[in-house]
C-alpha cells in the first residue's frame, strides 16, 4: 500500500451524513459503549483489506494503518458526526480489523500523579 | 482499560499508549480555537457532536435519519507528550445550552482552561461554576484583546468570585509561549490539587 492510497480519503466526497446510519442500521456493536471521543484505535489488518469493505469502513482502515488515531480525529477526517463514527469503528472492532484502547475510568476520581507529571513535563518542553 | 482482539501486529504499540484530555472553555469568540491552534502539533480539527446522540444508547442511534437535531462544533488539537502519552485539547462554547456536551467531555479530563475576555467577563461565569461544582481543576486565562481595559489578576479573581488557589493568568492565546504558560499553570495547579486530595501513583 502506498502513501497515496492512504491519503486518498481526504479528497473523496464523504457522502451524506445519514449514510453511516443506513450502513450500520440494526447492528449493535459490542464495544460501542466502550468508545470515548479519545479512544485510540489502530488497524490490525492490512490496508489492502479496505478494498473488501464499504467505503467509510475502508477509509477508516486505511487511515489507522500507520499509527493509532482517536475517534475524534477519525470523525474530523471523515467529516462525520462522532456518534456515527463510533458505530463504524465498533463494527470494525467486531470484525477484527481494528483494536482499541479507551481511557480507563477515573480511579475513584483520584488523579494519576505520574500521568499528570508526565503531561506537565511534556507541555513545559513545547 | 478495554481491549478487543488482543493479538495482532499493533497490539503492543497500543497497549502502552494513553490518551488524556484538557478542555478549553469560554464564551463565543474568546479565543478557544486560537488557543488550541497555538499549542497543537496539528492544525485544529473540527468535529461535530449531535445533541440527541449524547449518552444515547444503540437503540436511540437507529432510525434517526428523519429527526431534526442540533449539532455542536468541537475544535480540538493534539500534543504528543511522549511515546506513551498523547494529549488532546478540546475547545467548545461555554454557553449553558452546551453543558450536555461538557458533561461527557469532562469525564476523566485532567483539567480545564476557562478563557475570559474582560469586556464580557460574565460570559465565563457558567464555565467557572461548571468546573468548580464538578471538582475539575481549572485556571482562568484572561485573553488580552487589543483595546480592552487591562485588569490585574486579582481584580479578575475578585470579579469572578473564585478562590485564591485558582490561578488567573493574563495571556495572548495567539502566542504559542503565552498559551503554553497557561497550560503549564493549569497542570501545576492540577498537581497541587491531586496532592492535597490524595492522588494515586498510577500504573
Ligand atoms: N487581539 C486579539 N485577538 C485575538 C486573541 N485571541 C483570539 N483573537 C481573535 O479573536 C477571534 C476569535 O478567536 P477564536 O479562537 O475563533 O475564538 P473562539 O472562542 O474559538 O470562538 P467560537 O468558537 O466562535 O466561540 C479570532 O479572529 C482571533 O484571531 C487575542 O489574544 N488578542
Ligand atoms: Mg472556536
Amino acid at each position: 500500500m502506498t502513501r497515496d492510497d492512504g491519503e486518498r480519503w481526504f479528497e473523496e466526497d464523504p457522502g451524506p451524513l445519514v449514510r453511516p446510519f443506513a450502513v450500520t442500521r440494526g447492528r449493535a456493536g459490542a464495544h460501542l459503549q466502550d468508545l470515548d471521543i479519545i479512544t485510540l484505535v489502530v488497524a490490525v489488518r492490512p490496508a489492502a483489506d479496505a478494498a473488501t469493505l464499504d467505503r467509510e469502513y475502508g477509509e477508516i482502515l486505511r487511515m489507522c494503518q500507520r499509527r493509532p488515531l482517536s475517534v475524534a480525529e477519525i470523525a474530523a477526517n471523515l467529516d462525520l458526526l462522532v456518534a456515527a463514527v463510533k458505530v463504524l469503528i465498533s463494527d470494525l472492532i467486531d470484525s477484527g480489523h481494528l483494536i482499541f484502547r479507551s481511557p480507563p475510568p477515573p480511579a475513584d476520581g483520584r488523579p494519576d500523579l505520574k500521568l499528570l507529571q508526565a503531561v506537565l513535563d511534556g507541555v513545559r518542553k513545547l | 482499560m478495554a481491549f478487543a482482539n488482543s493479538d495482532g501486529p499493533a497490539t503492543g504499540e497500543l497497549a502502552g499508549l494513553r490518551a488524556v484530555k484538557l478542555l478549553i472553555a469560554g464564551g463565543f469568540g474568546v479565543g478557544k480555537t486560537t488557543m488550541v491552534g497555538a499549542v497543537s502539533e496539528i492544525a485544529p480539527l473540527r468535529t461535530e457532536e449531535r445533541l440527541s446522540d449524547i449518552g444515547a444508547s444503540v437503540d436511540d442511534l437507529t432510525g434517526v435519519e428523519g429527526k431534526t437535531t442540533t449539532t455542536v462544533a468541537l475544535d480540538f488539537g493534539r500534543i504528543t507528550i511522549n511515546p506513551q502519552v498523547v494529549l488532546y485539547l478540546f475547545g467548545t462554547p461555554g454557553q449553558d445550552r452546551f453543558w450536555f456536551m461538557w458533561k461527557e467531555l469532562s469525564v476523566g479530563a485532567l483539567g480545564a482552561v476557562v478563557l475570559a475576555d474582560t469586556r464580557r467577563l460574565e460570559d465565563c461565569f457558567g464555565s467557572v461554576d461548571f468546573f468548580e461544582s464538578r471538582g475539575i481543576p481549572f485556571v482562568v486565562g484572561v485573553n488580552c484583546f487589543d483595546g480592552a481595559d487591562v485588569y490585574d489578576e486579582d481584580e479578575v479573581r475578585a470579579a469572578l468570585d473564585i478562590g485564591d488557589h485558582v490561578p488567573v493568568r493574563l495571556c495572548d492565546v495567539r502566542d504559542r509561549d503565552s498559551a503554553k504558560l497557561v497550560l503549564v499553570s493549569l497542570l501545576e495547579h492540577a498537581m497541587r490539587v491531586a496532592l492535597t486530595t490524595g492522588g494515586h501513583a498510577g500504573a
